[in-house]
Parts: C-alpha cells; sequence; structure tokens
C-alpha cells in the first residue's frame, strides 16, 4: 500500500515538473521570438527605408511600408561617384591588407606550428596574440604622423593597407598556427621519407591539407578589413575614401538622406553576409581564435 | 643494398634517450627491435631514417655514411606507427609519390603501383581515399608507399600493432613471405614479443637507457637471456622472478627464496658456474612452461609443494597461478584439466631450465657475460 | 660526504640531471638539425614580428615618451617640447572628465560584455534545446548573426535614425504598442549612453551566442544519455553537465567580447560624438578627441598610457586563462 502511495506521488511530482518546464518552454520560446524582433527589426527598417522617397523618410510619423517603392534608391546612390569609388576603395584596401596579413600570417603560423621552440616558444605566439587585443589608441597618433611624413601620406591605401596589419596580422598568425597544428607533423616527415624536398613537401601536403583553414581566415580578415571604421574616419577622407566613412555624411544640405544611405548600407553589407553564409563553420574557429571547432 | 652500420650513436633531449647504440644490420635480414613502450625503439627509427640528427656516432648504408644527410637522399622508407598516409591523396596516389618524388615516367608509375598493390591485395582500392578504407588497408597502402620505393633500408615502425587480432596474424604471415623485405636489410621495431619472435631473424631487445640490451636470434634469447630484463620482456606468461639467496650445503648450492619458505637445489652445471658465491643475492628466473603438476613432468625435477591460487584454462595450455612457501609461482598444465582455488598440488620444477641473474645487477650468472651494463 | 659528492647531488636536485647521465649528454652540442636549417623559423617570425614591432611598439614606446613631455602640434615637429614628468598624468587622473568617463566604461563593460555573452549563452541554448530541425536552427543562427556583419558607421547611423526622438521608428513603435506614452529622448544627457549600449548589444551578442552554440553542438551527447538514464531533470542537466562542460567556451567568449569592449569607441563617433556634454565618453574617445581633434599630444598620450596599461594588466589574465585552456584541448 505505501509503495503505491509512494509511486502515485512521485508521478505527481514528475507530473508538475514536466508541467512547469512546459512553462519554462514557452517563456524561452517567446524570449527567442523577441529576440529575433530585437535583431530583425533595425535591418527590416533599414531595407524599406532604402525603398522610400527621401520625403517620406522624413515625415513626422515614419510609416512601416513604404507608400510608395522607389527602387531607383539603389541607382541614385551611385549618382554621386565617389559613392562607386567608395566601395572600390575598401575593396582594395580589404584585399591588399588580407592578401599581405594572410602571408606573413602563413610563415609565422607555420613556424609557431612546427618549430615552437626556435620560433620563440608559445610565449611568443601569445604575444603575437595579444597585440590584435590591446586598444589601438596608443598607436594612432604616432601613425598619424609617422604616415604624414611618408611620400604617400595619411590619406593613401597602403596607410590603411599596413595600419590593419594591427588587428589582422595577429589574427592570421594565430589562426594560421591553429590550422597548421592540424596537419600532423609526420605526414610531412612521410614525404621527405618519398624524397620530397622540404619545399615540395609542403605545397604537395601540408598546403592542400590547410587550405579551407587559409581561405577561412582569409575571409575573416577581409571582413575585418572591410567594416573597419576608427583607423580610416582618422587617416583617410578626400584622395581614398572608404564606403564605412562615406556612410555617416549622407546629406543634402542639412537635412539626412535616410534612403540613400540605407541602401548603399544594404548593398555594402551583401559580401560580409555571403561569406558568412558560406563559411559559417569555419568562421566559428576563427571567431573563437581556434579554442571552439565548429 | 647494403648493410645498415650503427656505431656509438647517441640521442637525447632533455635526458638521454639513445645512449651509445651499435650495431650492424645485414643485407637481406630481418633485424627486430623489441621494448617496452617509450624506451626509444621509434628515436632509433627517426635517428636512420634521417628525420633526427644524432648528438653523436655514426650512421651507415653501405660504404656511404648518411649521418648528416636530410632523409631525402638517404633512400630509406619507413611506415609510420600512425600509417601517416596523406589524406587527401588517394590510395594509387599515395602510393606512388616515392615514384613521382623521383620524376618516374607515367607509365612506370602505373605498373609499379599496380604491381605492388596486387601483392599487398588493396588492387581494388586504388581510387579510394585513406579515410574510406579500412586500418589493415590502410597499413598495406603505407606498406605500399615504402615498398614501392626501391630503398636500401626499410624501416617498419610498429607497423600491425593497431589492428584487430586477425588481421594482424594476416599481415604477420606476409611479412614473412615478402619477397621486397627479405632482399634489403629490414629494421623493424615492435612491442610485442611474439611478432619479434615470429618475425625477426635477429632480434635486439632495447632496455632503458637506449641500449640494445640482447641481440640474438629467438631462440637464443629466449633459452639464454642475459639479463632480468630480457627474460621478462619476452614470454607469455611472464617468467617468475623470485628473489633469492644462495645457500651451500654439502658442497652443492641452493637457491633459497628471501622470506619464504622455497628451496631449490641447482644442479652440478648451474653450481660450477656460479662458482661458489654462497650467500649472493640473487634473482630465479623460472619460465611457467617449466612448472607443471608432478604428474605431468617427469626425469630430473625437484618437486615442491604447492596451492592453487587462480587456473585459467585458455585453448591450447591451462595457467596455474600457485603458492608455495610463501612465493608466487605460475606454471603450466594441460588445458582440459582442471584446478579448484585453495586445491593443494605437487609441483613439479625442471631446474635444469633455471635462470639465475644477479640481484643487483639483473645480468644473468650462467652466460658468458659478453654484455656489461 | 665528498665536496665533488655533495656537489652531484646539488645539481641533481637544482638541475634534475642525475649524476649518472653518461659522459656524452652533459658534453653534446645542440645537434643541427638535417632537415630544416635552424634559421628558417627565426627568419619566418621574423618578418611578421618586425612589422608588429614597427606598427605597435614603437608608436607605443613613442606615446610613451610623449606622455613624459608638454608636446602639442605648435611644437611636435621643432622638437621644443619640454619634459613635464609625470604632470600629464597628473592632469588626466584629477579631471572629472577621466572619472566621469571611467564610470561611463564600468557601465559599458558591464552591460555590453557581460550581458551580451549572458544573452548569448541563453540564446545559444535555447536554440540548441528548443529547436529540433538543423535547417530551423542554420535559418535563425543566420538572421542572429547579421547585425554582426556590419561596420560600426552603418550599425551607428541606423540607430541613430531609429532612435531619432522626434520622428524615429524605435518610439512610433513602442508609442504604437502602447508600451511609452511620450517619445523617449533618447540622446539627452544619461540617456545617450544607454543608445550606444543598445545598439552594441544588438551588434555584437552574436558573437558569444555563435560560440556558446558550437561549443554545444560539440558535447558529446553520451553523457545526456547517461543523464537520461539516471532520470536527472533538465535543471540538474543543465546547472551539472552544460554549464560545467561550456564553462571554457563561455569564458573565450567573454575574454574576446571584454578585450573588444576595451577598443570599443567606434559606435560613440559615429552616434554621440560622446555627448551631449560629455555624458557618453568612453577614455579612448577622449584619448582621439584630445590627441587628434585638439592637438594636446602630450595629454593624450597620457590618456593613451593608463588604458594601455590597464588594459596590459587584463589581457595578461586572459591570455593565462586562454594558456590553460588551449592547453587542456592539446592545442597550445
Amino acid at each position: 500500500m505505501a509503495a503505491t502511495a509512494d509511486i502515485a506521488q512521485a508521478n505527481t511530482q514528475a507530473a508538475q515538473t514536466a508541467e512547469r518546464w512546459r512553462a519554462v518552454r514557452y517563456l524561452f520560446l517567446i524570449f527567442l521570438g523577441f529576440w529575433l524582433l530585437f535583431t530583425l527589426f533595425p535591418l527590416y527598417f533599414m531595407a524599406i527605408t532604402a525603398f522610400k522617397s527621401a520625403a517620406e523618410t522624413n515625415l513626422t510619423q515614419p510609416t512601416f511600408w513604404p507608400q510608395e517603392w522607389f527602387p531607383e534608391n539603389f541607382v541614385g546612390v551611385f549618382a554621386e561617384p565617389t559613392n562607386f569609388s567608395a566601395l572600390v576603395d575598401s575593396f582594395i584596401i580589404a584585399t591588399g591588407n588580407t592578401l599581405l596579413s594572410l602571408l606573413l600570417g602563413s610563415l609565422a603560423g607555420y613556424a609557431f606550428a612546427r618549430f615552437p621552440r626556435q620560433a620563440g616558444g608559445e610565449n611568443m605566439a601569445f604575444w603575437m596574440l595579444s597585440n590584435r587585443m590591446f586598444p589601438p589608441v596608443a598607436i594612432l597618433v604616432p601613425m598619424f604622423f609617422l604616415f604624414d611624413n611618408t611620400p604617400w601620406g595619411t590619406d593613401s591605401h597602403i596607410s590603411l593597407i599596413i595600419l590593419y596589419l594591427v588587428f589582422n596580422l595577429p589574427l592570421a598568425t594565430w589562426l594560421m598556427m591553429v590550422f597548421f597544428r592540424d596537419v600532423p607533423h609526420e605526414l610531412e616527415e612521410a614525404a621527405y621519407l618519398d624524397g620530397w624536398k622540404p619545399l615540395r613537401a609542403f605545397v604537395k601536403v601540408t598546403l592542400p591539407l590547410v587550405l579551407p583553414g587559409m581561405i577561412s581566415v582569409a575571409m575573416l580578415c577581409w571582413i575585418f578589413a572591410w567594416n573597419e571604421y576608427l583607423f580610416a574616419n582618422l587617416f583617410v577622407g578626400s584622395d581614398v575614401r572608404t564606403y564605412t566613412i562615406v556612410i555617416p555624411t549622407f546629406t543634402h544640405g542639412s537635412q539626412t538622406l535616410w534612403n540613400l544611405q540605407m541602401a548603399f548600407s544594404l548593398i555594402a553589407m551583401i559580401p560580409p553576409v555571403v561569406l558568412f553564409i558560406v563559411l559559417r563553420r569555419y568562421m566559428v574557429r576563427g571567431l573563437s581564435l581556434g579554442v571552439v571547432k565548429g | 643494398m647494403a648493410n645498415i652500420t650503427i656505431e656509438g650513436l647517441c640521442k637525447g633531449w632533455d635526458f638521454p634517450v639513445i645512449d651509445d647504440l651499435s650495431v650492424e644490420i645485414e643485407e637481406g635480414e630481418f633485424f627486430v627491435v623489441v621494448g617496452p613502450s617509450g624506451i626509444g625503439k621509434t628515436t632509433l627509427l627517426r635517428l636512420i631514417a634521417g628525420l633526427e640528427s644524432a648528438d653523436r656516432g655514426r650512421i651507415l648504408l653501405g660504404e656511404r655514411e648518411v649521418t648528416h644527410l636530410p632523409p631525402y637522399r638517404r633512400r630509406v622508407a619507413m611506415t609510420f606507427e600512425s600509417y601517416a598516409l596523406y589524406p587527401h591523396l588517394t590510395v594509387f596516389e599515395n602510393i606512388s609519390s616515392p615514384l613521382r618524388a623521383r620524376k618516374k615516367d607515367r607509365a612506370t608509375i602505373e605498373r609499379r603501383v599496380k604491381a605492388v598493390a596486387q601483392l599487398l591485395r588493396i588492387d581494388h582500392l586504388l581510387d579510394r581515399k585513406p579515410g574510406q578504407v579500412s586500418g589493415g588497408q590502410k597499413q598495406r597502402t603505407a606498406l605500399g608507399r615504402t615498398l614501392v620505393a626501391d630503398p636500401e633500408v626499410f624501416l617498419l615502425d610498429e607497423p600491425i600493432s593497431h589492428l584487430d587480432a586477425k588481421i594482424r596474424q594476416d599481415l604477420r604471415m606476409q611479412f614473412h613471405t615478402l619477397e621486397e623485405l627479405r632482399r634489403v636489410a629490414t629494421l623493424y621495431v615492435t612491442h610485442d614479443y611474439a611478432e619479434a619472435l615470429s618475425l625477426g631473424d635477429r632480434i635486439g631487445v632495447m632496455g632503458n637507457g637506449g641500449k640494445l640490451v640482447q641481440i640474438g636470434s629467438a631462440r637464443e634469447l629466449f633459452e639464454r637471456p642475459k639479463a632480468l630484463f630480457v627474460a621478462e620482456h619476452l614470454g607469455q606468461p611472464t617468467i617468475n622472478a623470485i628473489p633469492s639467496i644462495l645457500q651451500e650445503e654439502n658442497g652443492s648450492l641452493f637457491a633459497c627464496a628471501e622470506n619464504a619458505a622455497l628451496r631449490l637445489a641447482l644442479s652440478p652445471q648451474q653450481s660450477q658456474r656460479l662458482n661458489g658465491g654462497a650467500k649472493r643475492r640473487i634473482v630465479l628466473g623460472l619460465r611457467p612452461q617449466h612448472v607443471r603438476p608432478a604428474d605431468e613432468l617427469r626425469g630430473r625435477d625437484s618437486e615442491i609443494d604447492a596451492q592453487i591460487d587462480i587456473f585459467e584454462a585458455l585453448g591450447s595450455n591451462g595457467i596455474i597461478i600457485t603458492k608455495a612457501g610463501g612465493v608466487t609461482i605460475t606454471g603450466l598444465t594441460h588445458p582440459e584439466r582442471h584446478f579448484e582455488p585453495g586445491q593443494d598440488l605437487r609441483l613439479a620444477i625442471d631446474t635444469e631450465a633455471l635462470h639465475i641473474f644477479d640481484a643487483e645487477t639483473g645480468l644473468s650468472l650462467l652466460e658468458e657475460p659478453r654484455w656489461q651494463g | 660526504m665528498t665536496p665533488e659528492r655533495k656537489e652531484a647531488v646539488v645539481s641533481e636536485i637544482v638541475r634534475g640531471t642525475p649524476s649518472t647521465y653518461p659522459a656524452w649528454f652533459s658534453a653534446r652540442k645542440r645537434s643541427k638539425p638535417l632537415i630544416v636549417s635552424r634559421r628558417v623559423p627565426i627568419l619566418l617570425v621574423g618578418l611578421p614580428v618586425l612589422v608588429l614591432l614597427a606598427i605597435v611598439i614603437y608608436p607605443t614606446i613613442w606615446m610613451f615618451y610623449h606622455s613624459l613631455r608638454d608636446t602639442n602640434i605648435n611644437h611636435l615637429f621643432s622638437g621644443e617640447h619640454a619634459s613635464v614628468g609625470l604632470e600629464n598624468y597628473r592632469t588626466v587622473l584629477s579631471s572629472e572628465r577621466f572619472h566621469d568617463s571611467l564610470w561611463h566604461l564600468a557601465l559599458y563593460l558591464f552591460f555590453g560584455a557581460c550581458l551580451q555573452v549572458l544573452l548569448g549563452t541563453l540564446l545559444a541554448l535555447i536554440i540548441y534545446e528548443y529547436l529540433k530541425s538543423n535547417l530551423a536552427r542554420a535559418l535563425i543562427l543566420i538572421l542572429l548573426v547579421l547585425p554582426m556583419m556590419l561596420p560600426p558607421s552603418i550599425v551607428g547611423t541606423l540607430w541613430r535614425f531609429l532612435l531619432t526622438p522626434s520622428n524615429g521608428a524605435i518610439n512610433q513603435a513602442l508609442l504604437d504598442l502602447g508600451i511609452i506614452s511620450s517619445h523617449i529622448e533618447w540622446f539627452n544627457a544619461g540617456v545617450s549612453l544607454w543608445s550606444i549600449i543598445i545598439a552594441d548589444v544588438w551588434n555584437w551578442t552574436a558573437l558569444p551566442l555563435l560560440i556558446v552554440y558550437s561549443g554545444r553542438v560539440s558535447l558529446p551527447p553520451a553523457v545526456y544519455e547517461a543523464a537520461r538514464v539516471d532520470g536527472a531533470g533538465q535543471w540538474k542537466v543543465l546547472r551539472r553537465i552544460t554549464l560545467p562542460m561550456l564553462k571554457e567556451v563561455i569564458a573565450i567568449a567573454f575574454i574576446l567580447r571584454f578585450t573588444d569592449a576595451f577598443k570599443f569607441v567606434d559606435l560613440v563617433y559615429v552616434m554621440t560624438s560622446g555627448g551631449p556634454a560629455q555624458s557618453s565618453e568612453l577614455p579612448t574617445y577622449i584619448a582621439f578627441q584630445r590627441g587628434i581633434r585638439e592637438f594636446a599630444i602630450g595629454e593624450a598620450a597620457a590618456y593613451a598610457i593608463i588604458i594601455f596599461a590597464i588594459s596590459a594588466i587584463i589581457v595578461t589574465l586572459f591570455l593565462k586563462y586562454m594558456k590553460r585552456v588551449m592547453k587542456a584541448q592539446g592545442l597550445a
């Protein structure tokens, strides 16, 4: 008798817990829904604003659906030729910096992965990484005057390509080290024994195996350089203008041209979004500095 | 085609790993290095392959000194314990790698890879990637990559240790029959004594400090171990090692187990070899196959009283673990017999086959002291 | 004990080298590698290290030097600036403006970094536990990550646009939903910092979310099956299994956000320019403002060095922890 009572009691208890968990579950799902709304509403508003007329964006009561569709905004953005050249400038700087970061980072990353002792040990690797974590405030002012004294000046592609190494080179080095470590040393050794010389062994065996990692590092560096704002804002502006510093300047007289600004933003966010969707798995590894396998 | 000559080879990192090792392996010889894990066997192979540089000593392939040559100038082929197959290449491309490195023409590559693959029975897998074949097939691919290279020396590092028992047996047989391996000097490293005894023309037992404690044929090592370490490492079940003291009584020697009531008479030959030496501390080595229930073994045996601790009936023999005078002694019996734990029995010991080692140095007192510690 | 023997024993204790090691071992020189010369790794690492020395270490030293001098733009290049000792530091450390900015930084660190990690973890676990279809998970992850792909200048202008007090979309939406009855002045003193924090949470919560989600995906299912067999409730599973096993991953996400927070300044630039009346300034922003807009280089340098020193402590602590995590995973 007592036993049956116990079981019955246990059953009600279990039922109660289950009931409570169902409630919690709904609470959590509501929260997730709220967060989706919070995340997507600004993007949604950005998108519809891009299709509005300039007049509609300045109504005293903002509309949540365009009264009239103006897809020509996306063309109108480029009526100002500097806007297109800003995308080109950004592209040149991001790509140049990525190539440089990847080249230098792969060299050091390979050395850290294969010859940790000769390359200065893990402390050296961590020092490299720490450069990414420090605030750039200490370097910007002196670098400004340093570049001012070079023949190409601060307002040039090359100044930003070099400056962006501050954050992308440590990242590329560190991540390439992580990816090179994933390739067992013995594979290269087997290649030596097969008769391949070191460089050939690297090209035949290690490089193909590390290539996916390398591509994801490149993409990550590219996105960071493409989206950089602070350095660009201080260094360039007249000869060279990256799209990130152009965006806050869409004004006509005292009026901000929100519709064109949002249309331009939408265009500029396409490359990073596409890269992210394609390389999502590798991105997580890169964003977490190699600690979390995506 | 060449001998491998190793003279005074030394290598250490934070501690010495290979210490003054000298050995000569002849052309066509299958030389097995056996020893516990982590003792430096792989380091020895890596030194010969040129993946590590020696701190001291010389390595010669034939007349040519290769001590300071990188691996790609040595004509040495090696299989790795981890197989080290290129995961992005097919089995065919893996096997053909040494040929491509030497810039052979396509037809030759095709022909030789096909031949080796057929020999190793992996010719149906040539288009697969290493990730798509089984462990045994991976090992065959790795072996194929070394066979096709036509080297002066084969180095095989634990080639079959990580495979299932049946495939292991299968590949072991193949090592016996592979012509290519029998034409050149082969150095085979394993921790498994059975593999060593089965495959080696000669066997070197590697002990602490990276020395070859004893080199010899399987029979030599098994029957006349020069050190307790060798005796303990070869043979299953492990040899009984009983710390004892020599005592003399009426002109003949006895071995008395320390702190126990076990006493064995030594044969006149053994007594003569030991040359007196009463009160000396020794370790008595007694192989389980020389310990049997008294009704199974007859002849010049000592008999002692014992009690069964554990009885294991295996397929081809039975193992009895007994207590005799406070000492645990392992012996063998017929598998179809049956013993109960606690059961008393009389054990016969073939004292002719006793091994006697010095308690301090672990060296055999019966064999010629050729090896110095 | 003879002196020699004593020496041998001492050396054994100190260096861990038993005196019984063979003679060649102590006498040996480091053997030359056969495959890749010892110089190659140094060359490989040398180039990137030189670059970083030039663009990170040199400027830092430059800043440190000028933090001790009364440098301004007029005599920066003529070299007529004089040493003022620690005067610049005294000015900075005693200024009301710096104290306020530190308080702003503290608020931002808590809500900008900690809250993001908290929310990100919560969302990651909700998505993993309650959404069972892989397609739904992937879709929601991609949607939630979109803000992270935007540059700070877009995020800043977008939120300035959304939060426009008079006719901004957020105020209008909140009014329509009946949550507020009159416009919120998002860019007034005391509120503008929170506007920046909201924009930053919107921008970066996805990073901890992604990292924790990936960490959760790679946890071994066997552990959860065992817990289910034992009849452990969901709460217990979360507290005893999931969170402890995700500890390192969450810590890494936190480290990344926290160090980024110290570098954070661009949204301040775009959204409020530190205003109104310096009410949303962060130390870094003041350093830029004083150095590059107002050319008080000595004072800006003192700001920079103070910020650098604070973050050096934090980065060192964090890297120590990361080293441990990576060691445990066999990565370092």
